[in-house]
């Protein structure tokens, strides 16, 4: 049991690894440094300090999608015993508002409420039930305004506004991209297919729901340890909002527990900010309940998406229109870079001259959409690979073969215009699936199907940009020192939120510097501390810091080597090297132990340091600055084919997911099982997308906010998985490695989809395709006299 | 107004004062500070907060604590032995990769460790109907499966191979 | 604060005492699975909660032909017996699947059906099975058939002071096959769209149906008996066709609702179905019976 009268412990707890006298090497399978603390218990995230003299700090939410805020009542609240303060937005002196690109987000509502979670009043009380009571005791006066609930209806002419003062109206961002000519598709194409699909509002659903705490120290220093992506951004929002300067802001971030983009931005940061600076130095906690993780939380965009794809008769495209309508809620978070993202996407991996593609992210009164694994992606995969089968079906052409016919290679231009200089590695994956016997043997096994069964099999080709693209940059900065008891300490500027990248960290430095797993420190993202190094977003982060950490070990490896050289009195330093905690002289096997070494070296000699940043595309499309502002367009990708089976059941329209085969493209490979978990992780992800993920709104009020009514994947439901990775080796990456976090959540849904579309003929345009919708679909099909 | 009780945690004998309408996982974690169950939904939904109660496996967020009253709780942090060494089905976790995030992990190998000790070689099926409970969002649950697998075969004694097969 | 006093009697007898103390204030709680989220979703704020759950008096389950349970008894019991299993296989089938281990472990099939939820999984196997309730009060007992418990979503018969102690479950009929099929949107941890529980008794030839019995869950107000579809097929051959016919009926016969889980249209399609689907694995079953 724990003392409370402790002081608060800032770094989360560490502890000998099981696997403590390895030496790490690249390319293999070790533990992950995190899982001991992990599968003990011990690892302290960032809701679970609980410590001595601690306020609990919890939220009034508006509870109303779209209205003017005419007083907070917070008088009987203040007067309940117990209630250290009732804070409104008079009680912030600085901007009051945050966000990424266009700060539109008010930490405390002053003029208006733009969605039911914005936050009114931020309540402070000794204890979790004493807040619950004060933020019911909270009120406020509203004049209830009419609200915009979809992208149609926020687009008319006259539609209530969000921002009143955006100039462009309810258009958050509207991205545009022409390349050749779309006009004359009709006069050059012999086949054109045009659809429009959509896609759900859906939650991340991280098992850690939006958690932190904070405390004013006494030299002034605002400290606040928060599960979030972005400590470095996060510090400079929260300054901004609150009014004050960024150095006295230190943002620690721990292990986070699970955040797929949820938590890229602030989500308590602020409010945490806001609460330690009214708390007379005492610490100060929130942790959001599920459903106000559902209600005040980001989500991915719902999104409505028209396609026209035009193809020669030997099936190579010859034209894309698209049009693409994003519902980004209230407020940007970052609803513009996903709308680019997305446009830069919307082609997927394949070779068109002519294109034209429109993107809107349009404000609403719904719930936040931001990012999410995918980051737009996700969508526009699902609209582009269900073309390319609707195309391959009226062509009669095997889809395989039009995704092979037409896939980018390296030196192609992409799409958007872009050169592709770096590995390409689609073809090989779209070959594997092809030789795969899930894909050569699937007309027998579909043949097999029983009775009310009806089976199919779907492929996808996939890519994903990673980094930010050009004009923000796109850097890592790594630190690394040897302590001067003769260890190493590894400095990670990115967070871990679940995806491994402080292990591969550990496993980069302890291969270089020859250390085994016991004689390294992780140090994790702290500001004041670490260096900055961006978000853990856009599936950079090994790629990017990555980089940056072989850079400042080999430098401190070359330091060492240099002073153990002179030490031992030996001209030159390749004849020594590093072995676990010392220097060896190799042909005398004379050896200096770090800690000796260390003793030698001063602070600064100790440590080293390298920035990276990541290669930015060098062509300019022709696009508005706007649109390369929001991180257009991208020089590396990933790339990925999956396959999957699916048994559709005639009179229920369940969909079944029999077998799932993913191969990609992510470069060169660390440590496999990391590699694994993340391909794994995003199919089921991805699967719960396709098949029950929909956070149902209605007017502005979200109907699914727990985990009984919004249906992610359990145990059962997820199949099993085959992933192969079609190693290629990216010279820019860190021993040949690109981004694996996200490409493969872009997969399952349009997936499922063809393979439902080969299984029954019927192909469902929104999704998740649930029960029901197959169903209907289904039934739709046999009364227009279908085959049965 | 508030009430002493007593109940064993991982067979240390406990005495905390109490509301009425505290659950099991608040007193866990607020007043004893046993964090390793974690709050994930607080309805009894996604099985984070996965603790055993006279060794069956319940949620703990919603379970009243004045029910604990002279019951045996194990926690997470009473799997590991006396010396200090993991428990075979934590081992197994790590080495077989069952750990991402691992906000679900404590929960998870809760439910695990009480399938194992009532069924030491359970099939595939059988793992995946015992977790069903617990919902894990990074790993789709592939590598949680096999380190059960894992687990259960180091535990029963029977070879790797087997396990890798099963 | 908002609380509860939480008691813990030592006895039913005890129990029913505090019940008449504290009349409408007091809400019972077995293994709390649904009072507690419902006390933290605000739906339920009671002064006092009254706990049956160390009553090893109201946990049991006793065969003799027939089968008694005690309404403190566990799903995690229940799916545990072999007896159970073996001879009242539509109970197995409903609690092996109700919510995850973890809830099981905690919840009772009393605080199932008194909650009246028109999704209680338990409902629909006790409705086939022509349960009777018997309920305690201080002034006595009363017994009442499962099929007049339920008076609404959250409603029953129980009046205030009464408590449910015990199901009483009469022998089936020889040659009888009884399951029950839930459809959900996830494999498992998941309330039912619709649960459909058919128990099919057989003349010798193991064709005709001697007494059928169908009940549904989620598709009206209360769990309810698909009556018209039973008597289409007493005294028929039962087989796919019937069945299927069968379905349509108690289809027609239910009144489900539109929700967030599910259309009202869905659910009419999925009880079709869920009929025939679980009347064919009660031949299975009944044939199995027969043969052992």
């Amino acid at each position: 049991m724990k003392n409370k009268d402790k002081p608060p412990e800032l770094q989360p707890f560490f502890d000998k690894n099981i696997a403590g006298d390895v030496v790490p090497s690249i390319g293999i399978s070790m533990p992950r440094i995190d899982a001991y603390a992990k599968v003990t218990g011990r690892e302290r995230y960032a809701a679970d300090y609980y410590g001595f003299d601690m306020i609990w700090a919890g939220v009034k939410r508006a509870g109303i999608p779209h209205a003017r805020l005419k007083s907070v009542n917070t008088q009987a609240a203040e007067n309940l015993p117990g209630v250290i303060a009732v804070l409104t937005h008079k009680n912030i002196s600085g901007s009051n508002r945050q966000g990424v690109i266009r700060k539109d987000q008010p930490v405390l509502v002053d003029d208006k409420v733009r969605h039911c979670g914005d936050a009114v009043a931020l309540v402070l009380a000794e204890d979790k039930e004493t807040l619950a009571k004060a933020i019911k005791l909270t009120s406020a006066d509203f004049e209830p305004l009419p609200g915009v609930f979809t992208t149609e209806t926020a687009l008319e002419e006259n539609a209530p506004l969000v921002h009143e003062d955006h100039p462009g109206g309810n258009v958050l961002l509207k991205a545009s991209l022409e390349i050749g000519s779309v006009q004359s598709a009709k006069e050059h194409c012999d086949v054109l297919v045009e659809a429009c699909f959509e896609t759900p509002l859906v939650e991340h659903a991280y098992l850690e729901t939006e958690a932190g705490w904070a405390q004013l120290k006494e030299d002034g220093k605002l400290e606040i340890v928060a599960s979030t992506q972005t400590p470095f951004r996060d510090r400079m929002e929260v300054a901004d909002a609150l009014g004050l300067e960024p150095e006295r802001i230190r943002m620690i971030a721990p292990y986070a527990g699970g955040a797929f983009g949820g938590k890229d931005g602030v989500t308590v940061q602020s409010l945490l900010g806001l609460a330690a600076l009214h708390a007379n130095g005492r610490p100060v906690k929130m942790w959001w309940s599920r459903e106000e993780s559902f209600i005040a939380g980001t989500k991915r965009h719902a999104a409505r998406m028209y396609y026209r794809l035009g193809a020669k008769a030997d099936g190579s495209l010859h034209s894309l229109d698209t049009r693409l309508y994003f519902d980004t809620g209230p407020y940007d978070h970052l609803g513009g870079v996903v709308i680019t993202l997305a446009l830069e996407h919307s082609g997927g991996p394949y070779r068109i001259p002519n294109v034209s593609f429109k993107g809107w992210a349009v404000y609403t009164n719904n719930p936040i959409g931001g990012a999410f694994r995918g980051f737009g992606v996700a969508q526009v995969t699902a609209a582009m690979e269900q073309m390319m089968d609707m195309l391959a079906e009226k062509l009669a052409m095997d889809p395989l073969k039009l995704r092979l016919k037409n896939a980018v290679r390296k030196g192609d231009k992409n799409c958007v215009g872009v050169t592709l200089t770096h590995s390409t590695g689609l073809v090989e994956c779209l070959e594997a699936v092809a030789r795969h016997p899930l894909w050569t043997e699937r007309a027998a096994w579909k043949s097999k199907a029983g009775p009310f069964k009806r089976r199919g099999a779907g492929i996808v080709a996939l890519m994903h940009a990673s980094g930010y693209g050009p004009v923000v940059p796109d850097v890592a900065n790594a630190k690394v020192e040897l302590t001067a008891e003769g260890k190493i300490k590894v400095y990670c500027g990115v967070v871990d939120m679940g995806q491994g990248n402080a292990a591969t960290n550990l496993q980069i430095a302890g291969s270089i510097l020859c250390q085994n797993v016991d004689r390294i420190e992780l140090i994790l993202p702290d500001t004041d501390r670490t260096l900055p190094s961006g978000s853990a977003s856009a599936s950079r982060c090994t790629y990017t810091f990555g980089n940056a950490l072989i850079g400042a070990c080999e430098t401190l490896k070359l330091r060492i080597l240099q002073r153990a050289a002179d030490l031992l009195m030996v001209d030159d330093c390749d004849e020594t090297a590093l072995i676990p905690g010392a220097v060896r002289h190799l042909p005398t096997g004379r050896e200096i132990p770090l800690h000796r070494l260390a003793t030698f070296m001063n602070e600064s000699e100790r440590t080293a340091t390298q920035r990276f940043r990541a290669p930015t595309a060098k062509e300019i499309p022709p696009v508005g600055n706007e649109i390369r502002l929001h991180g257009f367009p991208h020089t590396l990708f990933s790339y990925g084919a999956h396959l999957v089976r699916v048994e559709v059941n005639e009179l229920t329209g369940v969909v079944d997911v029999k077998r799932y085969l993913s191969v990609s493209d992510c470069g060169k490979i660390i440590n496999p099982h990391v590699y694994e978990q993340q391909i794994q992780g995003a199919i089921a992800q991805g699967i719960g997308y396709a098949l029950s993920e929909e956070v149902q709104v209605n007017e502005g009020k979200v109907l699914t906010a727990d985990l009984a009514t919004f249906i992610i994947p359990a145990a059962s439901d997820v199949p099993e998985i085959e992933s192969q990775p079609v190693e290629i080796y990216e010279p820019s990456g860190p021993y040949g490695l690109k981004g694996v976090g996200e490409i493969a959540t872009n997969g399952p849904l349009p997936a499922i989809a063809n393979a439902v579309a080969d299984a029954c003929g019927v192909r469902i345009f929104r999704s998740p395709l649930t029960p029901s919708r197959v169903l209907r679909a289904l039934r739709e099909r046999l009364s227009e006299g279908g085959v049965h | 107004m508030k009430l002493t009780i007593g109940f064993s945690v991982n067979g240390d004998s406990v005495e905390v004062e109490v509301l009425p309408h505290w659950n099991l996982l608040k007193v866990l974690r607020d007043v004893l500070e046993l964090t390793g169950a974690k709050q994930g939904c607080g309805e009894g939904e996604c099985g984070a907060c996965t603790v055993l109660v006279n060794g069956a496996p319940v949620n703990s967020c919603i379970y009243p604590v004045l029910e604990v009253e002279g019951k045996e709780v194990t926690t997470i942090e009473g799997l590991m032995d006396k010396s200090g060494r993991l428990h075979p089905i934590q081992q197994a976790f790590l080495e077989k990769a069952g750990v991402q995030c691992g906000f679900c992990t404590p929960g998870m190998i809760m439910s695990a460790f009480a399938l194992l000790k009532a069924n030491p070689d359970p099939t595939e099926d059988e793992i995946r109907h015992a977790i069903a409970g617990n919902m894990c969002r990074c790993t789709g649950y592939v590598q949680i499966v096999e380190s059960v697998q894992h687990a259960a075969a180091v535990m029963s004694g029977r070879s790797q191979e087997r396990a890798g097969k099963e | 604060m908002r609380t509860f006093e939480y008691l813990k009697p030592a006895s039913v007898n005890k129990a029913l005492a505090l019940l008449d103390l504290y009349g409408d204030q007091a809400k019972l709680i077995a293994g709390g699975t649904d009072v507690m989220v419902q006390w933290k979703k605000r739906i339920i704020s009671p002064q006092v909660l009254i706990s049956l759950r160390n009553l090893a008096e109201l946990s049991f389950i006793k065969f003799g032909g027939g089968l008694e349970i005690g309404a403190g008894t566990t799903h995690r019991a229940l799916e545990l017996s072999p007896e159970i299993r073996e001879h009242f296989p539509v109970i197995h089938d409903a609690v092996s699947n109700l919510g995850s281990v973890q809830v099981r472990n905690s919840g009772t099939i009393g605080g199932n059906i008194c909650n009246a939820a028109p999704s209680a999984d338990t409902a629909p196997p006790l409705l086939v099975l022509d349960t009777n309730v018997r309920i305690a009060s201080t002034k006595g007992e009363r017994t009442v058939a499962i099929r007049d418990f339920f008076r609404g979503p959250s409603r029953t018969v129980l009046q205030t002071g009464e408590l449910v102690t015990l199901f009483s479950i009469p022998a089936p009929l020889p040659r009888t096959g009884m399951a029950y099929s839930k459809h959900t949107r996830r494999k498992a941890m998941d309330l039912p769209i619709v649960g459909v529980a058919v128990l099919l008794s057989f003349e010798e030839d193991l064709k005709t149906c001697r007494k059928a019995a169908i009940a549904l869950g989620v598709a009206a107000p209360t769990p309810m008996r698909a009556a018209n579809a039973e008597a289409f097929l007493a005294g028929k051959p039962v087989d796919k066709t019937t069945l299927l016919e069968a379905g349509k009926i108690a289809s027609e016969e239910a009144s489900p609702r539109t929700t967030i889980r599910g259309s009202a249209w869905y659910r009419k399609e999925i009880i079709r179905v869920l009929v025939r689907r679980t009347g064919l694995i009660c031949m299975e079953r009944a044939k199995g019976a027969a043969r052992s």
